[in-house]
Parts: C-alpha cells; structure tokens; sequence
C-alpha cells in the first residue's frame, strides 16, 4: 500500500469512527480516493492528505481538537473533509456548498452522484445504525425479530 | 458382503456423523469461492454456487435427521468433526485435497471432483478400498471408521456403503422383530423449520424414507444413474452446474454429459478477490485488525456449530435463529475477503475456518514453519 493511500485510510478511520478493517471491508476504499482526486483534484486531496499526515501525535480530547481545527474548521479542507465522511457513510458524493464553489471556483466533476452500486450496499451507515440497504444484503428470514446490531462505539478517551 | 461392510448399528451412527462432515466440509470451500466474487461480475457463477452451497447445507440436515431416525446423536461441535483444509476426498483411484481459495479454474476443478459421478471400472469391481495417497495428517473425508489409511473409490460409494448398511441392519432387526429406526420423532427437521433451503426436507423413519434421503443427497450432486438431471428431471446435477461455468454454456433438456449446448455463460476468471489460499491465522500478523477479525469469526462459527448440534437434538426451532447468523457470516467473510493481507502483496485475507476445539487442524508449529 502507498503512503498516499495509508494516509487517505488514517485519515478516514478518524473521520468516519470506523476501523481499518471495515472501511477496507467495504473494497471501496481505493474507489474512494480516485473519487476524492477526480472531483476535486490530486492537488486539493494532497492538501487534505498533508494536512492529516501533519496532525499532532497527541490522542483523546487533543487529538479530536487539533482534526477539528486544523481540518474540519479550514476552510479549504473542511467541506471536503465532510463530502468524503457522507461518502463513506452514504456512498454517494454530495455537491460541495455553494460558498466553497464561489471561493475556490467549480469542479466539473463535483456533482452529486453514486460512485457505484456497490458503494450504496456498503455505505456504512446501515451497519451505524444496525440495518441494512433496501434491496441488498438482506439480513435473513425473521432476523427482524431480533434486536438490531449496532457496533460498538471505538474507545475515545474517556475525557472525550 | 466385503470386509468394509456397515455390521453394526454404532458403525452406521459413525459413518452418518462422517457423512455430516462430509456434507458440512463442502461448505466452507463453497462459500468462500461464491463470496470472493467481486461486485458486478459473475453473476452466472454467483447463482450456480449459491444454489449449490444452500444444498449442501440441505444435504448436512438430511444426513442428521437419518442419524436421528436410527436413535443417533448429531454432534457438530465434536473435536473431530470440522476439517482443517486443506483436506482429502476421493476422487476415483486417487485423493485429491480440497481447500478453501478464492474462485477460480483451480477451485472449479476442485469442485468438479467432489461432485463427479464416479463409476468403478470392471477391472476394480469388487476389489475394496483404495490406498491412500494425501498425507496422513490431513482430514480425510467420507473415510471408512475402521480403515482410516484407506479411501472409497468415490463420495457415491461411501454414501452406497451407508444404504447398504441400513438395509443390511434393518433387515437383521426385522428378523429378530424389531427395527433400527428407533429415534425420537420429534428430533428430525421438518420443512417449517428449514426456509428457503434447496429442496424438499422430509423426515427419516424408516427403511424407505432413510434410502430416499441418501439417494437425494447423491442425485442432487452427481445426478441419477449417470444422467445430467437429478430424479425428477427438472434440477441439474451439482457436477454439471460447475461443468457449465468451465466450458462456458449452459446445459438444456435433452443434452448429453459433457456436451452442453444451451446459451453461453460468462465467466470473468478474473472478477474474484486474490485471496491466499489456506490460510491460516497464524499465518496473518498479531495485533493486526484482520487477524482480530479472522479468529472473531473462527469463534463465532464454532458457537455456530454448537447452535446446530441443539437444533439437531430436539429442538428444530433453533433453525430459525440461525438464519440471520449465516447471514451475518456473509458480511464478515465479504469484509475478511476484501482487506489486504499484511506482508503478502496483492493477497487478500479470508475466512480460516479453524474452529476452536477441534482436534482436526493442522499443528500450530507447521504453521509457523512456513511463516518463518
């Protein structure tokens, strides 16, 4: 694996609050940042890349600091950052907000769209909330009788 | 009656209970071939090995409800009773070893043998078991109980031993006025408890209903007396289902063995995860997720197995909630498929199927060896 793509994979597991194993469990992971580098360029992803890469080692409540103003609060970096978490979750690119188009100029590419039929089946958020896509993956004949599995919360520091 | 003959009624108990690995252990191949298929291709072979798969897991209850029928104890989370892979079936005068890899031609020539419908020839008639040629240290499936070094010549002949047994047994009972078929009724599982499972499931109680069983068991994979179909002419055989994805057509009415001549399938070869095949958890990094992730699933098959044994000991209900668990195995193979192997380049990870407690795996050290 390239240290571009280990980079793009930390960077997920802390944005999204799934692990390695799952977001490489989705086979989408390689998709994800072709997706990133199409839609706003290699150059705008190895910002976000670099500003991730750059981020202080320190864990818990200053850890979820330093992600929140350095990548989430930047203005370049921060509706990127959100567009490529709903991805992960939904499988679908949003539109970057207006205000974003208006101060860095439009992609072409950036348009809302679903990068593949698969990408739907394993949008994370059916496995956040213990479902699963309607049409796809069926969970079994009377699994509705059961509670729904909802993955355990990963460990942030307790002060978190 | 030869010197491999079923003489009493434990020996048949311990031929079913092999009869249930046997059925049990085309399972984790299957499976592990259907999931490596990536998304969007090989939709073909994807509904060949899903129908298949779901059959084997027919053929795994048939096999406990005749060992129930003849007042036997199914027991799925025996030490002995998952293989390691990979493992030894007979295929004709040679063994063959089965394992668990990603779908390809390797694994379809492998599925072949272990359905082929085997014949013995003339010269060979007669003439008992066969020696064997895997190595000792493997599981070897659908073996003679007393005769381990030795192999059938084909799966046909095993299950034949079997019915030739409970004819065998059966009519000594009857002369003596009573009947092996001496099991609780209310262990056998019946169709309201098994949805949706490739075929017709019936209960064992006697001669007749035991015979029939075995004979579906081999119809449904080798077809009947050397034809394509299984007895009631409407579902292709097992053999000639992965016959048709290797020559690339679909089989239709009225077609000869080997000859199919219906519209063309396609095959992607390549359209399938490169998963190392075999794998083992020693053999994947410690502290690693995928490694995590690999004996969290070996774990919670073997609970699996343990939820079947009670299934199968009286209480059929618990078929039901094993439906949204192999469901959920699904999931966490596609994912163990789908992560990268740490230090194997361009491998991925799978599913080991290495069942805690069972005395059938391969010896950790030899694992390590290979790593090293």
């Amino acid at each position: 694996m390239s240290n571009r793509f280990e980079a793009f994979l930390g960077l997920s597991v802390e944005l999204t609050a799934f692990s390695r194993f799952d977001l490489l469990g989705t086979g989408l992971a390689e998709r994800y940042l072709a997706t990133l580098d199409k839609v706003v360029g290699v150059e705008i992803t190895d910002t976000l890349l670099a500003a991730f890469v750059a981020l202080p080692p320190a864990e818990g409540e200053a850890r979820i600091k330093a992600v929140r103003t350095t990548i989430l609060g930047n203005e370049l970096l921060g509706d990127v950052a959100r567009a490529l978490i709903k991805l992960w979750y939904s499988g679908t690119w949003f539109e970057l907000p207006l205000a974003w188009m208006e101060r860095f100029g439009s992609r072409p590419a950036d348009t809302t769209f679903v990068v593949s039929p698969d990408a739907y089946v394993e949008g994370l958020l059916w496995k956040a909330i213990g479902a699963h896509p309607a049409g796809a993956k069926a969970p079994g004949f009377g699994s509705w009788a059961f509670p729904p599995k909802i993955p355990a919360l990963p460990e942030l520091d307790s002060k978190a | 009656m030869s010197s491999y003959s079923i003489r009493t009624l434990d020996e048949l108990k311990e031929f079913l209970h092999r009869a249930m690995q046997l059925e049990h252990a085309t399972i984790p191949p299957y499976l592990t071939a259907l999931y490596s298929i990536k998304p969007g291709v090989n939709q073909d072979a994807t509904q060949v090995l899903r129908v298949i798969v779901v059959e084997e897991m027919l053929h795994l209850t048939i096999a406990a409800n005749i060992l129930n029928a003849i007042g036997g104890t199914p027991d799925l989370a025996r030490p002995d009773f998952a293989a390691s892979y990979p493992a030894s079936l007979p295929d004709g005068e040679t063994d063959f070893e089965v394992g668990i890899q990603a779908f390809s031609r390797e694994a379809l020539a492998t599925f072949l043998k272990i359905e082929r419908p085997a014949q013995r020839p003339k010269q060979l008639a007669g003439k008992g078991l066969i020696q064997r040629k895997t190595s000792a240290n493997t599981t070897a499936l659908g073996s003679h109980p007393r005769y381990e070094d030795l192999h059938f010549y084909s799966i046909g002949e095993f299950y034949s031993a079997i019915a030739e047994g409970i004819e065998y047994l059966e009519a000594e009972a009857h002369r003596q006025g009573t009947t092996i078929f001496t099991g609780d009724g209310s262990r056998q599982i019946t169709p309201e408890f098994y949805y949706s499972g490739g075929g017709t499931l019936f209960p064992v109680t006697d001669r007749k209903s035991a015979l029939e069983a075995i004979a579906l068991i081999i119809e449904q994979g080798e077809g009947d007396g050397g034809g394509i179909y299984d007895n009631d002419e409407h579902e292709l055989a097992h053999y000639y289902r992965f016959e048709e994805l290797v020559k690339g057509r679909y089989y239709q009415k009225g077609d000869q063995p080997g000859h199919p001549t219906g519209p063309q399938v396609q095959v992607d070869w390549e359209g399938a995860y490169p998963i190392k095949a075999n794998l083992k958890v020693a053999e994947i990094p410690e502290g690693s997720e995928l490694r995590e992730a690999a004996a969290a699933f070996n774990a919670r098959y073997g609970e699996f197995l343990q939820l079947l044994t009670r299934a199968y000991n009286g209480q059929p209900s618990l078929l039901l909630e094993a439906v949204p668990t192999m469901f959920e195995f699904r999931n966490t193979i596609l994912e163990l498929i789908r992560n990268p192997l740490p230090n194997h380049p361009g491998m991925n990870g799978s599913p080991t199927y290495e069942i805690p407690g069972s005395t059938k795996q391969a010896a950790p050290t030899r694992q390590s060896e290979v790593i090293a």
